[in-house]
């Protein structure tokens, strides 16, 4: 029996982080359901959703799912916020038409839905009956728009890129991936070759070492996400041919910031995933104090390049 | 008393569960509601139908590292036939074959090739992934009819259903394993292969079976989850054949083969379940459930081995003159 004991002494050091007394606040209650926190930009938005929670006095519970496609568990984390009780839902969705379920869920309790980055399939949506109150995120469309029109100045008509793609039916990408092809048309920019590589980094170091392999005369490269854009760069260099392609990325994370200013990479589209986290939670006290908020609201996008990382944060 | 304890092989893991829970219901007001318990064994029931197959598999001193792969690919052939039109009677049926044929491939690869099973399965792991991916194209399937989708959202008698599925498949197992000549062989292939095969026991026939069985419980697991998620995906059940083996060996199942009960995975998968429901509603941070999750699993199977010895040591000094 002693070593039952002693199995629990992990549990009670986890529960002993930073605990408070749940049944004492009255606060009105957000749950934040978020993507995952093994990335970067979800860290930050985290950061600011937390502390805009204390300016709007509220409570924000954050949790995320292990792994960044994981849908199923991110209904688990919902199905849990619903037993605890929230006033309101906030959530990246993990999966474009699967995480409906979950809204559906929320839906079923009198619980608003705030959706905060990606968007969920609008028709799915309708089909299931299921209501969201407001998205709140980035127009991924204009982002990739932006990055289309950065390359095609770059290079010129006739020039020969690469895309990196997310996951497919992933709708965050696919937008991106939209409007970039329709500024990469409008340039008159080649697309020789795009690829998925699920916006992660080490698939992306390894599907760009064979678009590298097959495509000898590769003038840029544009990744859905920087992650994807990180692991290019390192197989570029990898190649020895550092330099001499146009890497762009989106989201511009810290590292690829660093590798901006470096100039192993030429630009990044800017998110601003604080902002989103920040506008999401006042967005959802908005609501709770029975304000209308807009069904959608738009949080600002950049073209980082080296002439103006240091003008931007 | 010990003695009939003891006679239980999962006491110790039950124990466990309900030590966790009565932490749990300290410290959460929310812990112990019946909604809450419904809710748990609602989220556990897709990885205890996965671990009861792979049960199977481990008592006969193999494992299985395909069953979140077969998940997605026998999900996607359900959710492919119910678009074309079949009719859910005979889309869940095909879809269970799929995942049947599957597993038995790699019950023949193991059983005829002599590969070992990690190997075997582990390339399974990766064909069947990629299968999926071809499948749908990377993308998912989407949208079923209401009737499709109470497999996993219908309740019956206040019941959710995928509980009552869940009861039913360890319902079977646990009476194949205990009282049928096929549980018995299984038992002995996994404790000692050439003595089984010496006595007999047709043990290349049983071990395909056995993977066969396996992969066709992961397809049920994918017909509930399609349901769930009103979607079959390609990228569904990653990583499944992990929590579906932790929640067997938490349950006292050995990886090297002839022990292992279906209570006792039952119980594990539902340690696991417990543990991330109440780590939820304590909001603790997403980081620090990983780190603990981990740390149970290791001190579960500790706590299991070193208790049998226990007990067995003192079964051994009563029963010494």
């Amino acid at each position: 029996m002693r070593l039952f004991l002693i199995s629990l002494v992990p549990v009670l050091f986890a529960l002993s982080c930073g605990r408070e007394d749940v049944t004492s606040d009255s606060r009105p209650v957000v749950g934040f359901a978020i993507n995952t926190l093994n990335n970067p930009f979800f860290v930050d938005m985290k950061t600011a959703a937390e502390s805009s929670a204390v300016r709007e006095n509220v409570r924000c519970l954050v949790q995320a799912t292990e792994r960044e496609m994981d849908v199923e568990r991110q209904i688990q984390i919902v199905e849990n916020f619903l037993q605890r009780g929230i006033s309101i839902l906030c959530i990246t969705p993990n999966g474009t038409e699967a995480v409906i379920p979950a809204i559906l869920r929320a839906n079923g309790r009198n619980v608003p839905v705030v959706v905060v980055d990606s968007k969920v399939d609008a028709r799915a949506l309708q089909q299931a009956g299921a209501h969201i109150a407001s998205f709140v995120g980035s127009d991924n469309v204009e982002g990739g728009r932006r990055a289309g029109e950065y390359i095609g100045d770059r290079v010129g008509a006739g020039g020969r890129i690469a895309i990196l793609e997310g996951p497919p039916g992933h709708e965050t990408g696919e937008s991106r991936m939209r409007g970039f092809r329709e500024a990469a048309e409008s340039k008159g920019l080649e697309v020789v070759s795009s690829q998925v590589a699920h916006f992660d980094r080490s698939l992306g170091f390894q599907v760009f070492q064979n678009v590298l392999e097959a495509n000898r005369e590769l003038q840029a490269v544009f990744a859905c996400n920087d992650l994807m854009a990180l692991g290019a760069v390192e197989a570029i260099s990898a190649a020895g041919r550092g330099g001499s392609i146009i890497v762009v990325g989106f989201d511009a994370i810290e590292e690829a910031r660093d590798l901006i200013r470096d100039g192993k990479m030429a630009a990044s589209i800017a998110q601003y995933p604080a902002d989103m986290g920040e506008v999401a939670v006042a967005t959802a006290a908005r609501i709770i104090r029975g304000e209308e908020v807009e069904s959608q609201i738009p949080t600002r996008i950049e073209l980082i390049t080296r002439e103006n990382i240091d003008d931007t944060n | 008393m010990l003695r009939s304890i003891s006679a239980h092989r999962q006491f110790g893991t039950l124990a466990g569960l309900v030590l966790l829970c009565a932490v749990f219901a300290f410290l959460s007001p929310y812990f112990l509601t019946v909604s809450n318990l419904l809710n748990v064994m609602q989220q556990t029931a897709i990885i205890a139908i996965i671990a009861a197959g792979m049960t199977l598999v481990i008592v006969s001193g193999g494992i299985d590292l395909s069953v979140g792969s077969i998940v997605a690919l026998a999900g996607l052939v359900v959710g492919d036939l119910l678009h074309q039109g079949f009719a859910m009677w005979l889309a869940i049926p095909i879809g269970l074959l799929a995942g049947f044929i599957l597993g038995g491939l790699n019950g023949l690869l193991v059983a005829w090739t002599n590969l070992p099973p990690f190997i075997a399965t582990l390339g399974m792991m990766s064909v069947a992934r990629g299968g999926a991916l071809m499948y749908a194209g990377g993308g998912s399937i989407s949208g079923f009819e209401r009737s499709f989708r109470f497999l996993a959202e219908g309740e019956v008698f206040g019941l959710p259903f995928p509980v009552i599925i869940m009861a039913a498949v360890f319902g079977t197992v646990h009476v194949v394993l205990t009282r049928t000549r096929f549980g018995r062989y299984v038992y002995s292939i996994g404790g000692n292969e050439k003595a089984a095969y010496l006595a007999g026991v047709p043990v290349r026939f049983h071990k395909a079976v056995v993977y066969g069985v396996c992969g066709m419980l992961s397809g049920a697991a994918a017909v509930l989850l399609t349901s769930r998620l009103n979607s079959a995906q390609s990228v569904a059940g990653v990583m499944y054949e992990l929590d579906a083996i932790a929640a067997a060996v938490i349950g006292g199942a050995s990886l090297l083969g002839g022990a292992g009960t279906a209570l006792g995975t039952l119980i594990g998968a539902l340690i696991m379940g417990v543990l991330r429901n109440g780590l939820n509603l304590l909001d603790v941070s997403s980081y620090i459930q990983q780190v603990v999750i981990g740390a149970v699993i290791v001190f579960a199977v500790m706590v299991d081995m070193n208790l049998g010895k226990g007990l067995n040591l003192f079964r051994a000094q009563r029963e010494t003159p």
